[in-house]
């Protein structure tokens, strides 16, 4: 029954013919566990995803509930405090994977060609990681949120001549408040999330095609 | 040609001529999909539970004081205003609410819900012809909130209630 639905199904669509390239690529025979932070960043993502559509349903992103939103997720929602507390943690957990994981890729070479095209997509990711990091950080409207975005976005003033533009684009306005709130929600929930996909098919569209790279060894001397 | 060159990783692997019985590849294959199929499903329990909980949750008791029974006349309808504290979610309301009273002669009270039970209507107690009357549709109900005339299908609503130390408590 179950091969016959398959069959039906990958007759019209041919995707089995896709994952079987996907999953059953060749790779080097001397991989180790250094190359598997991708993938790991790859699953956190997916938790982050599933957590947060979930989280979006009982939070309320103004400053006149965001907080007591969140407390109701916390307090009243049954496993509200575990599905939070996991996109809490996992979203640190990614910040550190995507860094191990560009740190392996520089260590191991894995940015020559031709693959650098997929470490300037990989850079792209981490900084859209880092945004989300950023703007998700501001969401509990708490005292620690609320000041943490005072100071990051009075670094953007820091920068010459675009500074002040920038710092009033994030907060949208000169005060930290509704506008600041609702801008930095949509961005976490909506454009980031739309970026980073785009971004992480491309990123594995050339994994797949260019294959891993082999890791450096020792008797391969270069000249 | 040198050595290292020669010691270049084997990427035949993959095409390993078919086995009796299961491979190593099908193997691993069955566990790794067991594990994220386990793993899946008892995470999906919790997200389940955390999408269906406010549904499962009975409406809260809130208990409004309106005051000693003493206080309303006898058999004569006595409307009361007070104000109720709602819980919606995270939202913390006070809404004003209000209610008939009557008391009873044996001591105990009857407390009316304020709306006309055909389209919510709030309806008036006329003394002289001793009815309860709504101005929308002509709804007429007597001291027993039972229907007299018009179109409400059902008698008026009742609010649940205790007397505690003489006062009058509406426990919904």
């Amino acid at each position: 029954m179950a091969t016959k639905v398959t069959g039906f199904l990958d007759e019209r669509t041919g995707l089995s013919g896709l994952l079987a390239s996907f999953l059953n690529r060749k790779v080097p025979a001397n991989l180790n566990y250094l190359y598997t932070f991708g993938s790991a960043t790859l699953m956190l993502f997916t938790v982050q995803a599933i957590t947060g559509i979930f989280l979006s349903m009982y939070y309320s992103p103004s400053p006149d509930h965001a907080y007591d939103s969140i407390k109701y997720i916390m307090n009243d929602v049954a496993f509200g405090s575990l599905i939070r507390g996991i996109h809490h943690w996992a979203a640190s957990g990614m910040v550190v994977m995507v860094a191990l994981h560009a740190l392996r890729t520089f260590v191991m070479g894995s940015y020559k060609y031709p693959r650098e095209l997929t470490w300037v997509i990989g850079v792209l990711l981490f900084l859209v990681v880092l945004g989300f990091g950023f703007t998700g950080y501001l969401l509990p409207w708490d005292e620690k949120a609320y000041w943490a975005t005072v100071v990051g976005t009075n670094m953007a003033k820091t920068v010459p001549f675009v500074g002040d533009f920038v710092f009033k684009v994030m907060r949208g306005g000169e005060d930290l408040g509704a506008v600041t709130l609702a801008r930095f929600f949509t961005a976490h929930v909506l454009i980031l999330p739309v970026i980073i996909s785009a971004l992480i098919g491309i990123h594995l569209f050339l994994v797949v095609k260019l294959s891993i790279s082999e890791p450096p060894e020792r008797a391969k001397r270069v000249r | 040609m040198n050595k290292a060159e020669s010691s270049r990783p084997d990427l035949t692997h993959i095409s390993s001529p078919p086995q009796k019985g299961l491979s190593r590849r099908r193997f691993l294959e069955r566990i790794i999909f067991g594990v994220v199929g386990v793993v899946s499903a008892v995470l999906a329990i919790p997200i389940v539970g955390y999408t269906i909980s406010p549904a499962l949750k009975g409406a809260s008791a809130q208990k409004t004081d309106l005051g000693p029974l003493d206080s309303f006349p006898v058999m004569q309808p006595t409307r009361v205003d007070f104000s109720v504290v709602r819980q919606d979610g995270w939202i913390r309301q006070e809404t004003s609410s209000s209610a008939w009273v009557v008391r009873q002669a044996d001591g105990s009270a009857v407390i009316f819900n304020p709306h006309c039970t055909h389209l919510g209507c709030a309806y008036n107690w006329y003394a002289a012809d001793k009815l309860f009357r709504c101005p929308c549709h002509g709804g007429v109900f007597d001291i027993q909130g039972n229907v007299v005339s018009g179109p409400p299908p059902r008698p008026l609503d009742r609010l649940a209630y205790t007397i505690e130390g003489g006062r009058l408590i509406v426990t919904e």
